[in-house]
């Protein structure tokens, strides 16, 4: 293999030109996902996930969106490509789905069209062959009676169908990578999770890695290898899904947890609030971009904004005040042995 | 609960009238209603100063003179009875717009009251909804030249056409605005006080219908000069020897090649007037409607 | 469907019955005695007399009312007092041109109006855009007989590429046809272009914005796939609907335009029986049109239904 990572993201810049400005909505943001393996991103809504899984597919209005850094898919960087063959990408080799099951089918078609639209597209096959694949497909991911549900129209189904429909679409070329943008948010929880069950499911048949864009840690801690948390446009912590649930060291990562209620905590023991609102893109803080919020910030953290930097093999994390969580969490782990 | 007492319903519609004047600040703002106001302001100021600008009366025939192309004697020409035909002009686009303001408020009105009364009172409402809707069915021009010709082309009978024909449009935005005002808590509040009919539908209910009302009423203006000078063309609105912008155009197609004057200025009002009133009815649009203020943003 | 067919047509009847009732009473607007006025000013009282009774007008009201009503219901709209010629008769003669006109000023209208709309909507902003709404709003300020004097002035007495009036039937030749009736259907398309193509480029403004588009294009369609397919597929409602609501209009605009062109159509028909005061024939013709304009309205209801498979739900579960 002439590359080293399915998918690398190197110091993507995603800016918008607006009436009101630039507005740099993704800044300076770099991770990879390998092949099998499912990446998660995480963050309040704002900081940039969105942007960054739409600016992997280029699904941005390119008249009014400049693209910085690199995507390097299997080596190549996406965001040199022409229309055409990103084209020849979407779909294929890189799919996508996306948050709203029921807005993102297209009302007027049935969802057989729809899916075999897919097929055809990227592969040379008859009407008929797409046809009976679309079948296939719709009957893997767990749909009863597909021979008649290819020829319904989205209206007809329900959520937690839909979604199924729309994986059927996202996996129709079986592409390398999948990206899913808060999949299972506008589901019940019921079906939140026949929906991961199934698309982990089908990650190990076909080996393909996945990036989950969630706000969700509960979903993160159940299907995530590694997870990549974002605030503000930025990646404050990377870590393998252990680790980052057993030791998070930047504040935010902290506060977060915190926030996840749990059955087996003290139930009088309030939820944890992190202070403050998330600034607007148009008043980025100087320094660190948490730190008007963070309990720990100091005057450094005020001023200087801090790098990604490794504290360990599997961690990455941007805060001045790390490798002193470092220490604390494991004196807490230590006192907890005890 | 809180009861809603009718001085909270008046500070509710101060702070409206607040909006209102930050709204006229934003009015002036629009390029399209300013150009809009503009136009007809430069039209209506033609008119107005129409007697003091020619030195023919609409009416002079000169038989001597007919036809004659546009000269500093005569600045539009003359036409084919050899009267001045930028007088005429000038006295037509008074015609087109007494008949368009006539039709604009009388129909306005009319459709005010029959909406209003049609949104509080049911059994009204499936009477006269009926009967607007019936009215709404034919096309607007066969109506009016149906009711001209019956009752003999005159300039009443043509704004009486008209105001038949564009007051269910009124009618209906009114009913559908006052409707939603009707079900709202603070009219059932006003009601258990024992507010009379009268006094809701006057004064709580026909406030909240002013925005729309304005706005159709700036496009029946409209509709109403285009319809009429179409009557007029068809020989069925205004007759001659009186000059209407339509029956000029009439006279103006049996030269139309000899004489392209008859048609391109009197052409050129009607579309300016139009464009005009339709630049403005756009600027308040978007000024009064809230749900397109907001795509606006 | 067949349900909601018929309760639509259900729905219908008030509307035509208040279209009977002012088309029964327009002659009875005329101020003194139809048929004085009909028989002009040197008609004697002895013949005022006949043709009231022949016309059946010193029966009460509500019983010509309902005399009237029976005879149209049978299909029977009277005759002309001019020609003698049955009004439905004289109907169908003059409509032929009419609808020529209409039809090819709507497909004129709808062949310019939604590529320019598409464009519009895609360049949103841009001078293009911003030309096409100047140019469309220019459009609706500009009545059709209107634009057709100055049509003729341009093409017919400047350039002298097409005949300045006049009508030839479709048995004459497709050219010959054709010919006479460009002018006339440029004047009538031009407002219903602009129209749709202000309709076609908000809806495409909508539409591009919903998650289906971005669907579509995650899937790696072509850019034109998923502008012509996916989003005008959409836009096809609201743009029906404009069409629609319109072509009413567009058929009583025809008869406008016609005068202007000296086209023997249902234009000419109202108009010279408005100059006889041939009552039934103005009262037939303005009957039939509506009752053409409302059952065309419903014809663009039922389309829905093919277009927008949601509406087909509905009506089912009705």
């Amino acid at each position: 293999m002439a590359y080293k990572h399915l998918l690398e993201i190197k110091e993507l810049k995603t800016s918008f030109s607006t009436e009101r400005g630039v507005v740099t909505a993704v800044d300076g943001v770099s991770f990879h996902v390998d092949a099998g393996e499912t990446v998660g991103v995480v963050g309040e809504s704002g900081c940039g996930k969105s942007v960054t899984a739409e600016s992997i597919l280029r699904l941005l209005d390119e008249k009014k969106t400049n693209y910085l850094g690199e995507i390097c898919y299997q080596g190549t960087n996406l965001l040199a490509l022409s229309i055409d063959q990103m084209q020849q990408i979407r779909g294929n080799e890189i799919s996508m789905i996306f948050q709203d099951p029921m807005t993102s089918l297209n009302p007027v078609f049935t969802i057989g069209d729809q899916i075999a639209e897919a097929i055809t597209q990227h592969q040379k096959c008859s009407k008929q062959d797409a046809f009976s694949r679309t079948v296939e497909l719709l009957r893997r991911t767990g749909i009863p009676a597909p021979e008649q549900r290819v020829h319904e129209y989205p209206h007809e189904l329900s959520g937690g169908m839909r979604q199924r429909a729309m994986i059927a679409m996202a996996l129709a070329c079986q592409p390398n990578l999948l990206i899913a943008d808060e999949p299972t948010t506008a589901l019940d929880v019921t079906i939140q999770a026949q929906i991961l069950e199934l698309m982990q499911e089908l990650k190990q048949e076909s080996q393909m890695g996945i990036i989950l864009i969630t706000h969700d840690l509960g979903v993160v801690a159940e299907v995530c290898t590694r997870v990549v948390v974002m605030y503000l446009g930025q990646v404050i912590e990377e870590a393998d899904v252990e680790t980052l649930f057993e030791n998070p060291l930047h504040p935010y990562t902290q506060g977060l947890m915190k926030a996840v209620p749990t059955i087996d905590g003290d139930r009088k023991q309030k939820l944890h609030v992190i202070k403050g609102m998330v600034p607007s893109l148009h008043q980025i803080p100087q320094g660190c971009r948490f730190a008007p919020r963070c309990e720990y910030a100091d005057s450094q953290c005020s001023q200087e904004p801090p790098q990604l930097h490794a504290i360990s093999p599997k961690q990455k994390v941007r805060c001045w005040h790390a490798a002193k969580f470092m220490t604390q969490g494991e004196e807490h782990e230590r006192h907890h042995l005890d | 609960m809180k009861v809603i007492t009718e001085r909270d319903v008046f500070s509710m519609l101060e702070i409206k009238r607040e909006h209102r004047q930050r709204n006229i600040r934003r009015f002036w703002g629009n390029r399209f209603a300013v150009t809009g106001s503009a136009i007809l302001l430069v039209i209506i100021l033609l008119v107005w100063i129409a007697p003091f600008l020619t030195t023919y009366g609409p009416l002079e025939v000169d038989p001597k003179n007919r036809l004659q192309a546009p000269s500093s004697e005569h600045w539009f020409g003359t036409d084919n009875f050899g009267r001045d035909l930028f007088s005429r002009v000038l006295y037509g686009a008074q015609v087109s717009i007494s008949v368009g303001f006539s039709v604009a408020l009388v129909a306005s009105f009319l459709g005010l009251v029959i909406g209003l009364l049609c949104a509080y009172y049911a059994i009204l409402d499936h009477v006269l909804m009926r009967i607007c809707d019936g009215l709404f069915a034919f096309p607007s021009i066969l109506l009016a030249i149906a009711i001209v010709a019956a009752m003999g082309p005159m300039k009443s009978n043509v704004i009486l056409a008209l105001v038949i024909v564009y007051t269910p449009s009124v009618a209906r935005v009114v009913r559908s605005v006052a409707l939603v005002v009707r079900e709202q808590i603070y009219i059932e509040a006003l009601r258990s006080q024992g507010a009379s009919a009268w006094r809701i539908i006057w004064v709580h209910m026909a406030p909240n219908s002013t925005s729309p009302l304005i706005i159709q009423t700036s496009y029946i203006f409209a509709a109403s000069i285009l319809t009429e000078a179409a009557l007029s063309f068809l020989g069925a609105g205004i007759p001659a020897p009186d000059p209407s912008l339509g029956n000029i155009l009439l006279d103006g197609k049996s030269v139309i090649f000899n004489a392209w004057w008859m048609t391109v200025f009197p052409g050129v009002f009607i579309m300016a007037m139009v464009l005009g009133l339709n630049l403005f009815g756009d600027g308040l649009r978007d000024l009064l409607d809230p749900r397109n203020s907001q795509t606006k943003k | 469907m067949s349900g909601y067919i018929l309760k639509r047509l259900l729905s219908m009847l008030p509307i035509l019955a208040v279209v009977a009732v002012v088309v029964f009473m327009i002659v009875h607007l005329t101020p003194g005695d139809p048929a004085a006025v009909m028989l002009g000013d040197e008609a004697g009282e002895k013949e005022i007399a006949e043709l009231r009774s022949q016309l059946g007008l010193d029966l009460p009201l509500a019983v010509q009312f309902f005399h009237w009503l029976a005879n149209v219901l049978q299909g029977d709209l009277g005759r002309s007092y001019f020609s003698d010629v049955p009004v439905t008769q004289a109907f169908w003669e003059h409509l032929g041109p009419t609808v020529s006109v209409a039809i090819l000023a709507q497909i004129i209208a709808i062949l310019i109006a939604i590529p320019i709309g598409i464009m519009a909507a895609r360049r949103r902003g841009t001078m293009i855009d911003q030309a096409v709404m100047g140019v469309s709003l220019f459009g609706i300020s500009v009545p059709s007989f209107l634009l057709g004097l100055f049509l003729i002035l341009l093409f017919a007495v400047q350039l002298k590429w097409l005949p300045v009036a006049g009508y030839k039937p479709l048995s004459s030749g497709l050219w010959n046809h054709l010919r006479y009736l460009i002018l006339p259907a440029l004047a009538l398309g031009f407002m219903q272009a602009a129209l749709i193509a202000r309709m076609t480029r908000s809806s495409m403004l909508d539409i591009i914005a919903d998650n289906y588009i971005k669907t579509a294009r995650a899937k790696g369609l072509k850019e034109t796939m998923v502008i012509y397919k996916h989003a005008l597929r959409n836009a096809c409602i609201p743009i029906l609907t404009v069409i629609g609501e319109t072509f009413g209009g567009l058929v009583t605009g025809a008869a406008v335009v016609e005068t202007v062109f000296n086209i023997p159509g249902i234009g000419q028909l109202i108009i010279s029986s408005v100059e006889r005061r041939d009552y039934a024939v103005i009262q037939g013709t303005v009957l039939l049109i509506t009752v053409t304009y409302v059952l065309l309205n419903l014809i663009v209801d039922l389309l829905y239904g093919i277009v927008d498979p949601r509406v087909r739900l509905n009506r089912k579960e009705r």
